[in-house]
């Protein structure tokens, strides 16, 4: 947090209202972290409790949104942010919104567990769960990222996605055979496209994430470059 | 229908280039200003270019030499005895520190509004035109429309035609500074230097200036010295940091604001210790 910079206002109150912003996004990104976790394990154990766990507890995360907007509207109408401030305060502001997303798509994954897929589409699953820790270990590293600011970290990690792209492409191509090989398994196999559509989705929040993370701390907007540009921010 | 573009998007904020403009785009080019209050040097070797047709605004912490720098513009340091000026102030390609720059003229062509409004005790026309009578204009036509027109010009027009012979002291704070922005501007100069212009004033009033300052910029180069950074972003084209009589960062006003490059002006505008 202290590269954040925020503790040197001369204003204590200004410095407390932005640590207590920041501290709500960390919780934020805990409460997304472990739907998602809670999600794919649901998935994987086809623990139906847990996913209705998960789809129940998605009103906290609505919660910490709407909270941490309200706040930074409290911000930018009583303080007016300049520069490092103001850039912090828009990527909260667009941060929480992809958070909210993600905790969406979590939803979303626990809904397949839901839907009871008979024994022999059970193996499908398994690919979902190879995808899903990796997209997991990849919102981990955004939420690390964003809590240090770290820009270097932002940027490995915004390059990474390309592999969680490629794995999900991977796995489409997978179940399509499936549905081809048995027109009758079309169903089942749709929503569990629909799950690896989630996850990949999540990856691209994350991307946006690191991409905001960039815009604070360089103050350059990177979204909708080529990675060649991204070179130039090392 | 109308396509937006990223294009038309950014069309409305054409960024200068301030290391690089034109002579047509110069109002006043500053070069190397060093200013001694006798042994104190209260500016050091301020060099930058402000163009033409906007509002350029300094910031800074107090005794940091923006009002100083301004008073430099129209040569309102002269007056002060212990002051010793070097380098060049450039108005029209003509360094108005030349000996042979006659200072009445000058000020003729850079007008100035101070902090508090200081309209003389005299009818509200009267003060409109009291430079143009100074330079001799007294045929009653060509007064009464400078009149209307720099009332006009000042936003103040609607609020006193009714009454321009009764005594400037009868109007409001506000009125009064736009009163004596109409008075600077009747003469007609080619660039206006405001010192604070609204820091006596209620929120009201300080927004009608900054409208009226918006306006002005068409008219005239509008030099702006101000303690309120919200008002430099609201109102400027440029704004310059100035710390301890060093310009520290001078840029569009959307980046400095949004991105400057020193850390200086950070800490200065997001209100951090130095």
């Amino acid at each position: 947090m202290d590269k954040l910079n925020i503790g040197r206002h001369i204003s204590g109150q200004f410095n407390e209202d932005l640590e207590r912003i920041i501290n709500h996004v960390m919780h934020m990104g805990g409460l997304v972290e472990k739907q998602l976790t809670d999600a794919l394990t649901s998935v994987c154990d086809a623990d139906e409790a847990l996913a209705k766990k998960v789809l129940s507890n998605d009103y906290l995360i609505n919660n910490a949104e709407v909270t941490i907007d309200d706040e930074c509207t409290r911000i930018i109408a009583k303080r007016q942010p300049a520069a490092g401030d103001l850039r912090l305060v828009m990527a909260i502001v667009k941060t929480i919104t992809d958070l909210e997303r993600i905790g969406d798509e979590a939803g979303k994954i626990a809904n397949v567990t839901l839907e009871s897929l008979s024994g022999k589409h059970k193996d499908l699953l398994s690919n979902l769960d190879n995808l899903g820790r990796h997209v997991l270990t990849f919102l981990q590293a955004t939420l690390d990222a964003f809590t240090r600011m770290d820009v270097e970290a932002a940027i490995q990690v915004h390059k990474s996605d390309d592999k969680i792209d490629r794995e999900y492409e991977a796995l489409i191509r997978q179940l399509m055979t499936y549905m081809m090989e048995d027109p009758r398994s079309i169903p089942q196999v749709m929503s569990v496209i629909w799950s690896a559509r989630a996850l990949e989705r999540i990856g691209d929040r994350c991307q946006n994430i690191c991409e905001y993370i960039i815009y604070f701390v360089k103050g350059k907007s990177v979204r909708h470059t080529t990675p060649e540009d991204f070179d130039s921010l090392s | 229908m109308i396509s937006v573009t990223p294009k038309n998007l950014s069309a409305h904020n054409v960024k200068l280039d301030l290391n690089n403009l034109s002579p047509e785009q110069v109002a006043l080019e500053i070069k190397h200003l060093d200013l001694y209050y006798g042994n104190k040097q209260a500016l050091q070797n301020i060099s930058m270019s402000i163009p033409k047709g906007q509002v350029t605004a300094f910031i800074g912490p107090s005794g940091c030499g923006k009002s100083t720098l301004l008073r430099c513009i129209n040569r309102m340091n002269d007056l002060v005895d212990i002051c010793k000026i070097t380098g060049e102030i450039n108005l029209n390609g003509e360094n108005i520190y030349d000996r042979h720059t006659d200072v009445a003229a000058l000020r003729r062509k850079v007008g100035m509004v101070f902090q508090r409004p200081n309209p003389f005790p005299k009818s509200i026309y009267e003060n409109v035109v009291y430079g143009l009578r100074i330079t001799g204009v007294n045929n009653r036509r060509v007064l009464d429309e400078a009149v209307e027109t720099a009332l006009r010009s000042a936003a103040l027009w609607n609020e006193v035609k009714d009454r321009l012979h009764e005594s400037a002291l009868g109007l409001s704070g506000g009125q009064q500074q736009r009163l004596v922005i109409a008075r600077a501007i009747a003469i007609e100069p080619e660039v206006l230097l405001l010192d604070e212009p609204t820091s006596a004033l209620d929120p009201i009033s300080t927004l009608t200036i900054e409208e009226l300052i918006n306006d002005l910029k068409k008219q005239f180069t509008v030099v702006i010295v101000t303690h309120n950074m919200q008002q430099a972003a609201r109102v400027s084209d440029q704004t310059a940091f100035m710390y301890m009589g060093d310009l520290i960062e001078y840029s569009d006003t959307n980046t400095l604001f949004t991105t400057p490059a020193k850390k200086k002006t950070e800490d200065y505008i997001t209100g951090r210790y130095g």
